[in-house]
């Protein structure tokens, strides 16, 4: 038997310390952590988009989208809801208690190619979480990216996530933040009310063969936004679209994740292109 | 690729003299089936299985384990004390069906509780002659190049065995009084046709080509649906299968601690839960679609990445499956044939 | 685990053989630690000095079949937390409940009793206890498999839910690599039935007879037609199909074959 080499085990959970928690939103809970090892916890390397593998002893493990940036190593972020047995016991977690966290897997956004052309982020509910990594690495890598648009919908502005870093975004100048609100409950709101999808009129002088655009959001939204995009002839690889699956194992090996026979979204996705969706079956 | 010659009457002694290199595992008949199965007794081994109830994969992944072992946020696993295992008897299939297996467990990440066990196992496979649910030919999967310490090809009165691996040599060398190095003119005469009648008993005819194609072409068939009707989702087909590796993982904690084990159990994408994400959404809620991607797995998506497909013609899901739902039946349905539903 | 974190916990028996609580009795290798990780405050099977306090786990046994046990049934669900089911008879009816829903059971019970006037008790039709109740979490097996309940309750003792996969007896079956009985043309029951009893049945060569219910994804009617196709009539079939699955399989037999 040659080729074989016994390599670190990638499914023990590394210790790290919940550092900082608090509400973003009702039901989603902002989590920091980081590796209770310092060296381990500055050289942990990722790509906007990737997630994580977050382990509570006797019940089990899920994965969640980082939302912290790359660029501001150390801490890892994360935006988690309170949907199953999983993350009930996460919302236990106290302050400096230690967690399991494994990782972190996924292709992620493909950053390297999106450097020098433009960047469109559309969010919509839960899916500013991983699309916050990639709006703040371009924003700390300024200078290596073209325009960027941020375009983000909430049902209403107490279910915005990350609303108050989001408003102050309003005042940079190298960034074009359009906010907007199904309905605005408060009569307070300072942006837009409507879908997401109108949001799509402010974006004007856009050159399709030079913008990327990453979409997430709520499974009935990604149809409409793709229907805009395609309007403004942006080429359909250039979609990034992340896509949420049963990751189980997130190296490729427990198969729950699978797509079409042969995409195993824990390792080929979660970001798939809107051409892999067309060429995929599948895929959504 | 060294090649020697064993007597037939030499098997017994051969095979306990390589015993000194790992527990012996071996098909031994029961009931009605042959199970492989740790023998010391090497007279138990039945050298006319075709196929033995479950693939050799219980041996590399077994059906339930524990992965590691928390105590609070302590994480301890151990993989030091697995035993040295010689795997007799293996098939050409199946010899495929592991190195499937063996690129599975590896690419992107590597599974060291596949290749911790791996790296202690040795393989000795066996030639055979096809039974009416072969189809090995079919799949291209009728031969072996690699795959195997020592593959044993029985030419009637002797055993011609091909030296694969450098402990497989060590095997052979271990016992040289029964290990015959002259290879004649007459034995090469004897092996051409011992292939040749080989090759004229597979009797299961099945064709396999454009198979990515005809699933593209598909993929909204009514052929699932009707299927999918019959499928009992017992998994069963998954469970005998030699490429099927997924696996569910659960937490196992003892009565009033927060320690216990960490748990690995065979699944199978016919189970309904398999494709579940949180809130109980299902990406593949009814028996059609599950059907669909496994055998979009084994015969489309493998063929488009590997260049063959992930089945190695085997036969088990034909014999296991209650109501006809295997790789033949569908592919002949998939083209077009006559199958009697 | 700490005193004053354990859990208050009760187990109870109505109609049924006492299986379930038995088990629990001769698991020799757990008892001391099931004693010692939550405090019992009732359990006549094992001990006297029983109390009704307020619970946070009640474990129920058996079906409900009288007005008597109907009543008590709610009573324990009142002072209680969280209601386990345990055994088929709680969970799905048990063999008393083998004809639940196919009318007549005044003229069943008549064949038996006659006109005999019963003082204490007033039968019902025996049912499973969430008819009367609300169920937190149901550990089927007739009687339950010890591995599976001290599983489950190690983990509900410590407000986690337990996973118990939903796997047809067929799974642990081929994992046992069994002759397979339907393939012979024997009814045998493993697809339909839920897992947990590592397919002991088939393993000593005797068919399913479905006593931990039915799997979720049971698909009732191709196991119908696969055993009518190996010669066995539709009467045998159904008798097979309702032994252990009282409330479990009213609904599928009835989508399958019209009226039962």
């Amino acid at each position: 038997m040659t080729g074989l080499t016994a390599l670190k085990n990638a499914y023990l959970p590394e210790s790290m310390r919940l550092i900082r928690r608090y509400p973003l939103i009702e039901g989603v809970h902002f989590f920091q952590v980081r590796a209770v090892d310092m060296t381990r916890a500055l050289s942990l390397d990722y790509l906007p988009g990737q997630f994580m593998m977050v382990s509570i002893p006797g019940i089990g493990e899920a994965p969640f989208s980082i939302s912290s940036t790359p660029s501001r190593p150390g801490l890892l972020e994360f935006g988690i809801r309170r949907v199953g047995r999983v993350t009930n016991a996460i919302f236990q977690l106290k302050e400096n208690q230690i967690i399991g966290v494994r990782g972190p897997y996924g292709n992620g956004f493909p950053v390297e190619k999106i450097k020098g052309n433009d960047l469109i982020i559309v969010m919509g509910g839960l899916g500013a979480i991983p699309l916050r990594s990639l709006l703040l690495y371009a924003l700390d890598n300024r200078d290596q990216f073209g325009n960027i648009y941020l375009l983000h919908g909430a049902k209403t502005p107490s279910e915005m996530l990350f609303r108050e870093e989001f408003l102050n975004f309003r005042y940079r100048d190298d960034l074009t933040c359009l906010l907007t609100v199904d309905q605005d409950d408060t009569g307070k709101w300072p942006c837009y009310t409507g879908l997401v999808t109108r949001l799509f009129q402010q974006l004007t002088d856009i050159i399709p063969q030079k913008t990327y655009v990453a979409v997430c959001g709520p499974p009935v939204m990604y149809k409409f936004v793709v229907a805009e995009l395609l309007k403004l002839n942006i080429p359909k690889h250039q979609i990034l679209m992340t896509l949420e699956r049963r990751m189980k194992c997130g190296v490729g090996k427990c198969g729950h994740c699978i797509i079409g026979g042969y995409i195993y979204t824990c390792v080929d996705g979660p970001i798939f292109t809107y051409w892999d969706v067309i060429h995929m079956k599948g895929l959504i | 690729m060294r090649a020697v010659k064993l007597r037939k009457q030499d098997l017994p002694a051969f095979l306990k003299c390589v015993q000194s290199f790992g527990e012996l595992w071996g098909p031994v008949r029961e009931k009605d089936r042959q199970v492989l199965k740790k023998t010391d007794d090497v007279n138990q081994i039945d050298l006319t299985t075709i196929r033995t109830s479950l693939p050799f994969k219980k041996l590399l992944f077994p059906p339930r384990f524990s992965m590691f072992h928390f105590s609070g946020n302590k994480y301890t696993t151990s993989l030091e004390h697995l035993p040295n295992r010689i795997i007799f008897g293996l098939h050409p299939c199946d010899i495929h069906a592991l190195l499937i297996m063996d690129d599975f467990f590896t690419r992107s990440f590597d599974d060291p509780y596949y290749t911790e066990r791996r790296k202690k196992t040795a393989i000795i496979g066996f030639s055979c002659i096809p039974d009416e649910k072969c189809f090995c030919h079919a799949t291209k999967t009728d031969t072996v190049e690699e795959g195997f310490d020592l593959f044993l090809t029985d030419l009637d009165d002797f055993f011609l065995i091909w030296v694969g691996s450098s402990l497989g040599d060590d095997m052979t060398r271990e016992c040289p009084k029964i290990i015959d190095e002259g290879i004649l003119p007459e034995d090469l005469k004897k092996y051409v046709e011992w292939r040749k009648y080989r090759n004229s008993q597979f009797k299961m005819d099945i064709d396999l080509t454009s198979m990515p194609e005809i699933f593209d072409l598909s993929y909204d068939s009514v052929i699932w649906e009707e299927e999918g009707e019959k499928c009992l989702s017992c998994g069963a087909c998954t469970i005998v299968c030699p490429t099927c590796p997924c696996y569910h993982v659960y937490d196992k904690i003892e009565m009033g601690k927060i320690e216990g084990e960490r748990m690995r159990q065979w699944d199978s994408c016919l189970f309904k839960e398999y494709s579940m994400v949180a809130e109980g959404h299902n990406f593949r809620e009814s028996r059609a679609e599950r059907l669909k991607l496994r055998f979009t797995h084994k015969l489309q998506a493998f063929v488009g990445e590997y260049g063959k497909p992930a089945c190695v013609g085997c036969g088990r899901c034909i014999e296991t499956c209650p109501v006809d739902i295997d790789i033949a039946t569908i592919v002949r349905r998939l083209r077009g044939e006559e199958v009697k539903v | 685990m700490l005193e004053n974190q354990k859990k208050d916990v009760g187990l109870y028996g109505f109609t049924g053989c006492n299986g379930d609580q038995l088990t629990i009795i001769h698991s020799e290798d757990k008892l001391l630690d099931f004693w010692q990780s939550v405090h019992i405050k009732s359990f006549s099977l094992a001990k006297s000095d029983n109390d009704d306090s307020d619970l946070d786990i009640a474990l129920v046994e058996g079906s409900i079949s009288n007005q008597e046990q109907a009543e008590h049934m709610k009573e324990i669900r009142k002072r209680s937390k969280k209601l386990i089911a345990i055994g088929n008879c709680a969970c799905y009816g048990g063999v008393q409940a083998m004809e639940l829903g196919s009318k007549g059971w005044d003229q069943r019970f008549r064949k038996v009793y006659g006109d005999a006037f019963f003082e204490l008790r007033t039968p019902i039709e025996s049912k499973p206890i969430d008819v009367f109740v609300d169920v937190d979490f149901y550990i089927p097996g007739c009687p339950i498999n010890a591995d599976q309940f001290f599983y489950c309750f190690a983990h509900l003792i410590q407000d986690h839910v337990p996973t118990i996969p939903d796997h047809p007896v067929c799974a642990e079956c081929r994992w046992r690599e069994n002759d397979c009985l339907l393939l012979k043309g024997i009814l045998c029951l493993g697809p339909l039935t839920a897992s947990g009893c590592n397919a002991v049945c088939p393993s000593h060569n005797l068919p399913c007879l479905g006593c931990w219910g039915p799997v979720e994804e049971a698909n009732v009617s191709s196991e119908f037609n696969l055993l009518k196709e190996k010669g066995l009539t539709q009467e045998e079939i159904k008798r097979r199909f309702r032994m252990h699955n009282g409330s479990g399989i009213i609904k599928p037999l009835k989508k399958i074959l019209g009226v039962l």
